[in-house]
C-alpha cells in the first residue's frame, strides 16, 4: 500500500541545516499495524507527516497504492487526505468550539457526504467507541481517554484505508491508553493499515512490526507476528 | 456546510465576547456615523432636484462693475425678466420672486409672515410646487391674488374651503382673494413660502412702472429655457441685449451689470452668491470624507483585531485541513464569519440611528429623514455595503487564517509573522493619524468659533432688544412710551442693525483728490442717538447732532473703510468733503470707527450713514439687565396699546448675530461629534490589541515578574510599543490637520492663527487617550499572579 524510496527532508534554517529523512525507504502492505520507534528527533514525525500527506518530501519516491504522490499539489493531496487517510494525535486535536457529534461528523461534511447519511455514520461510529451519550457535550466536558475516542471515531468515521497515529496514548494514563490502543487493533483487524508513532514498548507490542528509527533512517525492524 | 459554519462563528463569537463586542460596537458606531452622514450628504444633494424642468431652469445672479468695485446685488434689475420673455425666443418662461415678511390678517387670526414671497404668475409653470386647489396658470395672474400652503390655510381658516376668500396685507393696506392652495414646499427647497403673492400687485398696483426700472437690482429672477436651447449662447448675447435696452442708463451712472446663468439645482450648494441658509457643497465633502474615514477606521479595527487573534484560530484551521477542508472551503468559512459579524452590526446600525435620527435631525437643523425604513432603498445600499464590508474586512485575516500549515499549527510552532505586526501597525498608525487629524480640526474650528463670538466687534450688542415697527405710524408714539419705561435705558431707530441686511447706495464721494467718485456704498438710515447707543466709536470729526439743523439732510458720516477706499491718509482729511447720494447733497461731517456690521467672515466694507427718519423701521432699546421679563412685558403692553394691528415680535442683537454663524457652529458641533465617535472607535480598537498583545505575551509577564519586574515595568514595557505608534501618527496627522485647517481658516476675514500649543494639546490628548486604553489591560496583567500566567503555557 505504501512504498517510499530513498525519501530525504532536510529542514535549513540560515545557519543550521537538519536532515530529517535521510534516503528512507520502507513499504507498508495493505492491512499492516506498524510502529514506528526512536528517539527524539530521529525523524518520526516528519514521515508521519509525509506519510499523511501533510508536507512535502525534498527528494525521493512515494506510492500510495501505487500512484507516486510525491510531487502532488497542495489541492491534489488533500483530496486524497480526505479520502484515504484518518490521523490520530497525542494531543486529540478536537475542536474546541464543536460537539462530540460535530467533531465526528466534520470529515463526512468535507466529502460532501448528505445530512441523512452522515448522522447515521456518526451515531454508528459513536454507538461503537461507547461514547453516544456524549454526543452534545463539548472536548472540554470529557476526560482525556474520551477525547481521544472521539478522535478515533473522527479518523475513522469516513472509512480510510489508511489510519496514522502519532503518539496516541501520550497524554493519557495507562487504562485509557490500554483501551484506545485496543480500539486500534480492532480497527486494524477489520482491514484497516495503521501506522503508529510511539515512545511506548508496550504500545508497540500491539503491532505486527516495529521500525525503529535513528537520525533519519530506519536501523532495525523486528517483525513480532 | 454553511450550518457548521454558522454555528462555529457564532459559538466563537460567544467564546471571545469581549473581542466579538469591541469587533461590533466598532463597526457599528462606524457604520452608524456613515449612515447618518450620508442622510445629510443625501438630502444636501437632493435641493431642488424635485422640479421636473430642472435642467432647464437658471437663476440670473449679477455683477454690477462700477470704477472702484464689483458688487454683487442679490439678483438683477426689475426689468430683467419680463423683457427677456420678449426678447429671446429661448426663454420659455421667466420668474420674478421677492421675500418679503408680510402681516396677514384674517379676522381676529394674525400673523408677522416671516416665508412670504411675491412671484410672477409663471411661478408654477417654471416650479413643480403642487397646487391642490386652484388652477396652477392662473392662480397669480390677477394682482391682489394669493396662494396658500396647505398649513397656513389650517393656520388662518382651519378645515374650510379658503378658495375665493380673502385676507388682509400689510397691516389692512390691501385686501388678497386666495386663488390657490400649495401642498407644503418641501424642506429642500431654497424657495421658501408659505403664502406667494401675486408680482403684479406690486408691480402694477402698489408700484407701478417697477417693470421697466433697469436700474432697480436686488430681485432673485429665474429662467425657463426651451428644451434644447444652448445656456451659454444665451448668456452671450445678454451684454448686448443690456447695452441696447439700457445702455444710456448704465453709461450715466457708470454701473455696469453683467448677468451669469446658474444652473437652478446645481445653486444651493454650489453658487457662491448664497446666504447663511445655503448649503456649501465643501461642507458636503468634508462630511462624506469624515464618513469614509470612520468606516476606514471601523474596518481597520475589525482587520487589526481578527489577524491579531489568528493565532488562536491556528489550531481549529490544522485540524480542518487535516480533516479534509481546502484552502477555498477555509477562506469561505473566515469571510463568512466576517460576512456574519458585519450583518450583526448592520442590525445594531438600523436600531441606534432609528434612536439617534431625532437628536440628529436637530443637530443638522433641518428633518434629513423622518425615519430609519423612510430610506429603504438607503437601507439596502447599506446591507449590501456591510456585506461588502464584511468581504473586504474579512479577505486579508481569511487568506492569512487558510493559508496556515497544518503541520506547523499543530505542533504548536506557530508564531504570529512579523508581517501581519506591521499590518497592524499600520493600521493603528493610520486610526490614529485619522483620529488626532480630527482632534486639531475641532479644536480650531472652536477656537475660530469662540473668536467670533467674543471678538471686539467695535460696537455693543449687549441688552439690546430689536423691535421691526415694519414702518408704522405710531412708531414714534411707541419709541416715547418706551424710553419712559423704568428698566428702559435708550432707544433708538434706524434702517438696519448689525448682522442683518442693509441698503447699498449708489453714491458720489469727493475723494482724495477732489473728484465725485462713483461708488456703491452700504448704508444705513440712523436717527440721532444711534451711534451713543451703540457705542459706536468716532475716529473723526463729529456725531449726528440735533444742535445743527442741516445734519438731518445735509451730513453724512463714513466708516474708516469707506475713508480709505477713497484714499484718505487719515479720517481727519475727509471730514467736510462733500457727498451726492441718491438726490441728498451735502458735507461728510465726521468718521466712525469701523465696526462690525456684518459677520466675521467678511471685510469691514465702507460704510454710509445718514439721518433719514423715513427709513428706519428697527426700533432698538437698551435695557438694563434687572428684571427682563417684566420689562419685556412692559414694553409688550405699550406695542399692543399703541400698534394693536401688528403681532409684537422682538429679537435680542448678541443671538441675532451669532446666528450669523449658525451654519459654522452647527458645522463645528457635527465636527465635534464625528471626532469623537473616530476617537471611540480608534481607542476600541487599540484596547483590543492591547488586551491581545497582554494576552500573548501573558508568559513573558509572568517570567518578568519571577526574576524581579515590578508593576510599573510591565505597564511600561505594554504601553512603550503602542504610545510609539502614537507618536508616529502624531508626526503624520499635524502638517495634514495644519493644510486643511489652514485652507478652511481663509474663509473667515478675521481668523485665529494656528499655533502651536494646539497640535501639543491634540498629541498629549491622543497619548492621554492612548495611555488609559493600554494600561487598562497593562495593569491587569502586571498585577496577576505569576504563578498562574506560567502554568497556563
Amino acid at each position: 500500500m505504501i512504498k517510499i524510496h530513498d525519501l530525504e527532508k532536510i529542514y535549513r534554517t540560515e545557519e543550521v541545516e537538519t536532515i530529517a529523512l535521510n534516503k528512507l525507504s520502507f513499504q507498508v502492505n495493505e492491512g499492516e499495524f506498524v510502529a514506528v520507534m526512536g528517539p527524539s528527533g530521529c525523524g518520526k514525525s516528519t514521515l508521519l507527516n509525509i506519510l499523511g500527506l501533510l508536507d512535502d518530501p525534498d527528494s525521493g519516491s512515494f506510492l500510495f497504492n501505487g500512484i507516486e504522490v510525491a510531487g502532488f499539489n497542495e489541492r491534489k493531496r488533500a483530496d486524497l487526505r480526505k479520502r484515504n487517510i484518518g490521523f490520530v494525535f497525542q494531543s486529540f486535536n478536537l475542536i474546541d468550539e464543536l460537539t462530540v457529534f460535530e467533531n465526528v461528523e466534520l470529515p463526512l461534511i468535507y466529502l460532501g457526504v448528505k445530512s441523512d447519511e452522515r448522522k447515521k455514520r456518526v451515531e454508528e461510529m459513536l454507538d461503537k467507541m461507547q461514547i453516544m451519550h456524549r454526543r452534545n457535550h463539548y472536548p472540554q466536558q470529557l476526560s482525556g481517554g474520551q477525547q481521544q475516542r472521539v478522535a478515533v471515531a473522527r479518523a475513522v468515521v469516513n472509512k480510510p484505508k489508511l489510519i496514522l497515529a502519532d503518539e496516541p496514548t501520550g497524554n493519557l494514563d495507562s487504562s485509557n491508553g490500554n483501551e484506545v490502543m485496543e480500539l486500534l487493533t480492532d480497527l486494524n483487524e477489520q482491514g484497516t493499515t495503521i501506522i503508529m508513532v510511539t515512545h511506548s514498548e508496550h504500545d508497540a507490542r500491539y503491532s505486527h512490526r516495529i521500525i525503529r528509527m535513528l537520525d533519519g533512517q530506519t536501523v532495525t525492524e523486528n517483525i513480532l507476528v | 456546510m454553511i450550518k457548521n459554519y454558522f454555528k462555529i462563528a457564532f459559538r466563537n463569537l460567544w467564546r471571545h465576547r469581549v473581542f466579538s463586542l469591541i469587533n461590533i460596537l466598532g463597526l457599528t458606531v462606524g457604520m452608524t456615523a456613515c449612515f447618518l452622514i450620508f442622510l445629510y450628504v443625501r438630502f444636501e444633494l437632493s435641493y431642488d432636484k424635485f422640479h421636473s424642468k430642472g435642467d432647464r431652469i437658471y437663476r440670473i445672479v449679477c455683477d454690477i462693475k462700477t470704477p472702484t468695485e464689483t458688487m454683487h446685488p442679490g439678483g438683477p434689475s426689475w426689468a430683467v425678466g419680463p423683457h427677456l420673455m420678449g426678447g429671446f425666443p429661448q426663454v420659455e418662461a421667466a420668474v420674478r420672486t421677492t421675500d418679503d415678511e408680510l402681516l396677514v390678517r384674517k379676522g381676529n387670526v394674525k400673523f408677522q409672515e416671516k416665508n412670504s414671497l411675491w412671484a410672477d404668475s409663471s411661478f408654477f409653470q417654471v416650479f413643480d410646487f403642487k397646487l391642490i386647489k386652484g388652477n396652477p396658470k392662473t392662480a397669480l395672474n390677477e394682482p391682489l391674488s394669493i396662494v396658500f400652503s396647505e398649513s397656513a390655510v389650517k393656520k388662518y381658516f382651519g378645515d374650510k374651503d379658503p378658495i375665493g376668500q380673502t385676507v388682509l396685507l400689510t397691516g389692512d393696506g390691501f385686501t388678497a382673494k386666495i386663488t390657490g392652495v400649495m401642498k407644503d414646499i418641501p424642506e429642500n427647497s431654497m424657495i421658501k413660502a408659505d403664502m406667494i403673492v401675486s408680482m403684479n400687485t406690486l408691480t402694477r398696483k402698489l408700484n407701478p412702472g417697477l417693470d421697466d426700472q433697469w436700474g432697480n437690482y436686488g430681485n432673485r429672477t429665474y429662467v425657463l429655457l426651451r428644451p434644447g436651447a444652448n445656456a451659454a449662447a444665451f448668456e452671450k448675447q445678454i451684454p448686448a441685449f443690456l447695452e441696447k435696452m439700457n445702455g444710456t442708463e448704465m453709461k450715466q451712472l457708470n454701473m455696469y451689470p453683467t448677468l451669469i446663468l446658474e444652473k437652478f439645482k446645481d445653486a444651493y450648494l454650489r453658487s457662491d452668491r448664497n446666504d447663511s441658509n445655503s448649503g456649501s457643497i465643501k461642507n458636503v465633502y468634508i462630511f462624506s470624507i469624515i464618513a469614509v474615514f470612520i468606516l476606514l477606521i471601523a474596518c481597520f479595527n475589525f482587520i487589526n483585531l481578527t489577524t491579531a487573534r489568528s493565532a488562536e484560530r491556528a489550531k481549529e484551521v490544522g485540524i480542518r485541513k487535516v480533516v479534509g477542508a481546502g484552502k477555498q472551503q477555509l477562506t469561505r468559512q473566515f469571510i463568512g464569519e466576517s460576512v456574519l459579524i458585519c450583518m450583526i452590526a448592520f442590525i445594531l446600525t438600523i436600531a441606534v440611528a432609528a434612536l439617534l435620527l431625532p437628536s440628529f435631525n436637530q443637530l443638522a437643523g433641518k428633518t434629513l429623514s423622518r425615519g430609519v425604513f423612510d430610506n429603504m432603498n438607503f437601507i439596502g445600499i447599506l446591507f449590501l455595503a456591510s456585506i461588502g464590508i464584511g468581504v473586504l474586512a474579512g479577505i486579508y485575516p481569511a487568506l492569512v487564517l487558510s493559508s496556515f500549515k497544518p503541520v506547523t499549527v499543530l505542533k504548536g510552532r506557530f508564531t504570529t509573522g512579523t508581517k501581519g505586526i506591521l499590518l497592524r501597525k499600520g493600521l493603528v498608525i493610520s486610526q490614529f493619524t485619522i483620529s488626532i487629524t480630527l482632534i486639531i480640526a475641532t479644536i480650531i474650528v472652536y477656537l475660530q468659533m469662540n473668536f467670533m463670538r467674543n471678538q471686539d466687534l467695535g460696537f455693543n450688542k449687549d441688552q439690546m432688544m430689536v423691535i421691526n415697527s415694519n414702518g408704522d405710524p405710531a412708531r414714534d408714539a411707541f419709541m416715547h412710551a418706551v424710553s419712559s419705561l423704568p428698566n428702559v435705558k435708550s432707544v433708538s431707530m434706524s434702517s438696519s442693525v448689525p448682522g442683518g441686511g442693509n441698503m447699498g447706495a449708489y453714491s458720489k464721494i469727493q475723494n482724495v483728490k477732489g473728484d465725485m467718485q462713483i461708488a456703491n456704498l452700504d448704508l444705513y438710515f440712523v436717527d440721532f442717538d444711534y451711534l451713543k447707543q451703540f457705542d459706536i466709536k468716532m475716529a473723526a470729526g463729529r456725531s449726528f447732532s440735533r444742535d445743527f439743523m442741516t445734519d438731518t439732510t445735509h451730513a453724512m458720516i463714513l466708516n474708516e473703510a469707506a475713508v480709505k477706499m477713497f484714499g484718505y491718509r487719515s479720517p481727519m482729511d475727509a471730514v467736510g468733503r462733500d457727498f451726492n447720494q441718491w438726490g441728498r447733497e451735502g458735507k461728510i461731517i465726521g468718521v466712525m470707527k469701523d465696526f462690525h456690521f456684518k459677520s466675521l467672515q467678511e471685510v469691514i466694507k465702507p460704510l454710509s450713514m445718514r439721518i433719514e427718519p423715513n427709513g428706519c423701521s428697527l426700533i432698538s432699546i437698551k435695557v438694563s439687565g434687572n428684571n427682563l421679563p417684566g420689562t419685556i412685558s412692559s414694553i409688550e403692553n405699550k406695542w399692543n396699546t399703541l400698534i394693536p394691528a401688528r403681532p409684537f415680535s422682538y429679537f435680542f442683537l448678541d443671538e441675532y448675530f451669532d446666528k450669523q454663524y449658525k451654519s459654522e457652529q452647527r458645522f463645528g458641533k457635527l465636527f465635534l461629534n464625528f471626532a469623537i465617535l473616530a476617537i471611540i472607535i480608534s481607542c476600541l480598537g487599540l484596547l483590543g490589541l492591547a488586551s491581545y498583545s497582554t494576552m500573548q505575551r501573558t508568559r513573558e509577564i509572568g517570567i518578568r515578574k519571577v526574576l524581579g519586574a515590578s508593576v510599573g515595568n510591565i505597564v511600561n514595557l505594554l504601553s512603550k510599543d503602542f504610545l510609539r505608534l502614537v507618536g508616529i501618527a502624531v508626526i503624520i496627522a499635524s502638517p495634514i490637520a495644519y493644510f486643511s485647517m489652514h485652507k478652511w481658516l481663509l474663509d473667515f476675514a478675521y481668523r485665529i492663527p494656528i499655533s502651536w500649543w494646539i497640535f501639543v494639546t491634540a498629541a498629549v490628548t491622543a497619548t492621554l487617550i492612548a495611555i488609559i486604553t493600554v494600561s487598562f489591560q497593562a495593569i491587569k496583567a502586571a498585577v496577576s499572579n505569576p504563578v498562574k500566567s506560567l502554568r497556563t503555557e
